[in-house]
């Protein structure tokens, strides 16, 4: 979804918004055709909009694994690189190991999970975007992308709901 | 004196009225406010600074400077002699203030983490407040370490990088895990921070101007609060909230093993891991507890985010936790005592009856006796004063076991003809110093970043309210994450 001649409707609740997002819907704008801001988490089940994809899971089950690679190596790698036996201790043991395989696993997930909401979100990301400062006041936003010719009657639609203003989204520097 | 009667229909009424009104006042999530007028008021704190505090961080700012700049560089110059170790005691207050600074973190994971996990309300306004703790206390655990090593330029040995004959370090060594367990707990306490304070500090850049506007744009990184941005946040939170629980874990541990892992008397000993978690939790939480208590008294409009229900909710958490120490330093004094060793016997009578006996019954008086006689009582748990003195008191407590566990413990070994005493030298200052950066990291950090998490405030007041069972008015929670 484009963010070039899209409509900001702004609720102040959160039921009049989950009705403009019927509203919407019963008027033929696809779900894809609709964005949510708001200031506080709502879930996509509050508003009756579809699952959200995250990638952030994989991406921690992924560093998981990158991170008991490098524990690995650390533990298993680094002393066959150059072995040196000392007071006739096992060049591999595994009790000391399991310590340093379970901090990287553990460094792995929560670096590729940090990494993984940045990669998602497209963070950072300073461009000019729509955007209004009341959202983080606690107002919910919703960006409908309509076609020209709809766009009255989608104002119309919302302010009957309940949107304290309907007005063309204007892209402004974050 | 005069009585005056109440009109009996309307009595129940009122009644219902004043307990409705009583738990508003009570608790911060039955008494919501205006989205813009809570921003505003987090907004106004971290501008509202007035010249006290600036005379208190150009004081905590000198002791930075004499403690951690003067003694330590004069102690990097003329070498670690300047510090009380010497055989038998090689080990001294630098390792003390280590293990005290990493106890003080694990508050900041416990409180967030552990009470996300278990959705505990009442964590909402003081998270950030513990976080914040967990990183700048973990940052002068690293100051105490690299004072410990005494040639600090050279700490670059510890990183995981092959030296000029290829060889590396050795990560079956009690220090590489120590190094790995703090750098990861570091790592991940620095993101867990960070993470949910993107929304936060949008809301900040949204009501800035000038150099805080162009700071939190940075750190706001372009977050507009989007579905998707909520989404791989909140999945982000809660895979944070579960995997650093047992990081938290593994860190007190492995700083436990460091002890536990020597032949020594007084170390060798299992239950060394589960006994210094508990006592990192009991010494976090109480210096949680001062946190909110200076931040409350000092900072603005924290009053209203901060009540007596978050003293009381945390002081019934000291009193569970000083039990649970209680028990496990019980357990390991009983099951050394009880093996008879005779080394092990004489150290044990020195920790009572030597020349640090005193610091012995510090420790057993303000780590049991003190939390067990006050806690217990409400009025003094939502007494905000009396929680600030407790926790010292609990602190006090915990940095006199580990003083018990470091140099009085190293003090007495299996050869008498070594057996030496401690004079603690240039770690005093240098402590000192530690305790003045950490003040001063957090009096900066109030002034820049938002304490209070606002959105999970509002958040928890959107899943709070207030209905009527049969005619009693009973708060109910209803589950939106």
């Amino acid at each position: 979804m484009t963010e070039k001649n899209m409509l900001l409707a702004l609720f102040q609740e959160i039921d009049p918004a989950a009705q403009a997002v019927d509203k919407l819907r019963a008027m033929g704008i696809e779900n894809e055709h609709v964005n949510v801001i708001s200031g506080t988490p709502i879930t996509e089940a509050m508003l009756g909009r579809p699952h959200q994809w995250t990638n952030v899971p994989r991406l921690a089950m992924g560093g998981a694994v990158g991170g008991l690679i490098v524990g690995i190596f650390f533990a298993f790698g680094t002393p066959a690189l150059y072995p040196v036996y000392v007071g006739g201790q096992p060049l591999y043991p595994v009790p000391p190991s399991i310590v340093v395989l379970f901090e990287l696993t553990m460094l792995g997930i929560m670096l590729s999970t940090f990494l993984g909401v940045f990669l998602d979100s497209r963070f950072p990301s300073y461009s000019p975007k729509v955007y209004v400062p009341e959202i983080s006041d606690g107002y919910i936003a919703l960006l409908i992308d309509c076609a020209p010719e709809q766009e009255e009657e989608v104002k119309k639609a919302m302010t009957e709901v309940g949107a304290e203003s309907v007005k063309t989204a204007e892209v402004q520097p974050l | 004196m005069s009585v005056m009667a109440k009109p009996l229909a309307h009595a129940h009424g009122h009644e219902e009225h004043d307990h409705e009104a009583e738990l508003r006042k009570e608790h911060l999530l039955l008494d919501p406010k205006p989205r813009g007028e809570m921003n505003a008021m987090v907004m106004d704190m971290m501008g509202g600074t007035t010249w006290k505090f600036w005379v208190v961080a150009a004081i905590m700012g000198a002791l930075v400077l004499w403690g951690l700049v003067y003694s330590w560089g004069i102690m990097i110059a003329q070498g670690l002699g300047l510090a009380g170790v010497n055989q038998p005691v090689y080990w001294g207050l630098f390792l003390v203030h280590t293990v005290f600074w990493i106890g003080i973190s694990h508050a900041g994971t416990f409180v967030s983490a552990l009470l996300r996990v278990f959705k505990a309300e009442f964590r909402r306004p003081f998270t950030r407040a513990a976080e914040l703790m967990t990183t700048f206390s973990l940052a002068q655990a690293a100051v105490m370490i690299f004072a410990h090593m005494g040639r600090v330029w050279l700490a670059y040995w510890m990183f995981p990088l092959p030296n000029q004959r290829q060889l590396w370090p050795n990560f079956h060594s009690p220090l590489m895990w120590d190094f790995l367990a703090i750098n990861t707990y570091l790592l991940s306490s620095t993101m867990y921070l960070f993470l949910p304070l993107i929304p936060d500090l949008a809301m900040a850049r949204d009501r800035s101007t000038g150099w805080r506007r162009k700071l939190y744009s940075i750190l706001a990184l372009g977050w507009r609060g989007t579905e998707g941005e909520w989404t791989h946040l909140r999945h982000a939170l809660n895979i944070f909230a579960f995997a650093i629980l047992p990081i938290m874990f593994s860190v007190h541990t492995i700083v436990s093993w460091d002890f536990a892992v020597a032949m020594r008397p007084g170390w060798s000993s299992t239950i060394f891991g589960p006994y210094f978690v508990v006592g990192a939790i009991h010494s976090g939480v109480a210096a949680v507890g001062m946190v909110l208590v200076a931040v409350r008294a000092f900072i603005k409009n924290m009053d209203y985010f901060i009540r007596p229900e978050h003293f009381d909710a945390l002081g019934k958490l000291m009193l569970i936790i000083s039990m649970a120490w209680a028990y496990f330093f019980f357990n390991d004094f009983m099951v050394q005592w009880y093996g008879g060793d005779r080394w092990t016997d004489e150290l044990l009578h020195f920790h009572e009856a030597g020349k640090w006996g005193w610091i012995w019954f510090l420790m057993l008086i303000c780590n049991i006796a003190v939390p067990w006689l006050t806690l217990w009582n409400k009025t003094i748990r939502r007494t905000p004063w009396a929680m600030f003195i407790i926790g010292l008191l609990i602190n006090v407590g915990m940095w006199a076991e580990r003083f018990i566990i470091v140099p009085v413990s190293l003090a007495i070994n299996r050869m008498p003809f070594r057996w030496g005493d401690y004079e603690p030298g240039v770690e005093v200052p240098i402590f000192i110093g530690s305790v003045a950066f950490f003040i001063l990291l957090y009096m900066l950090a109030s002034r820049i970043l938002p304490l209070v998490p606002v959105w999970e405030v509002q958040e928890g007041q959107m899943a709070h309210s207030i209905r009527k069972y049969g005619k009693e008015p009973v708060v109910t929670v209803s589950d939106l994450e």
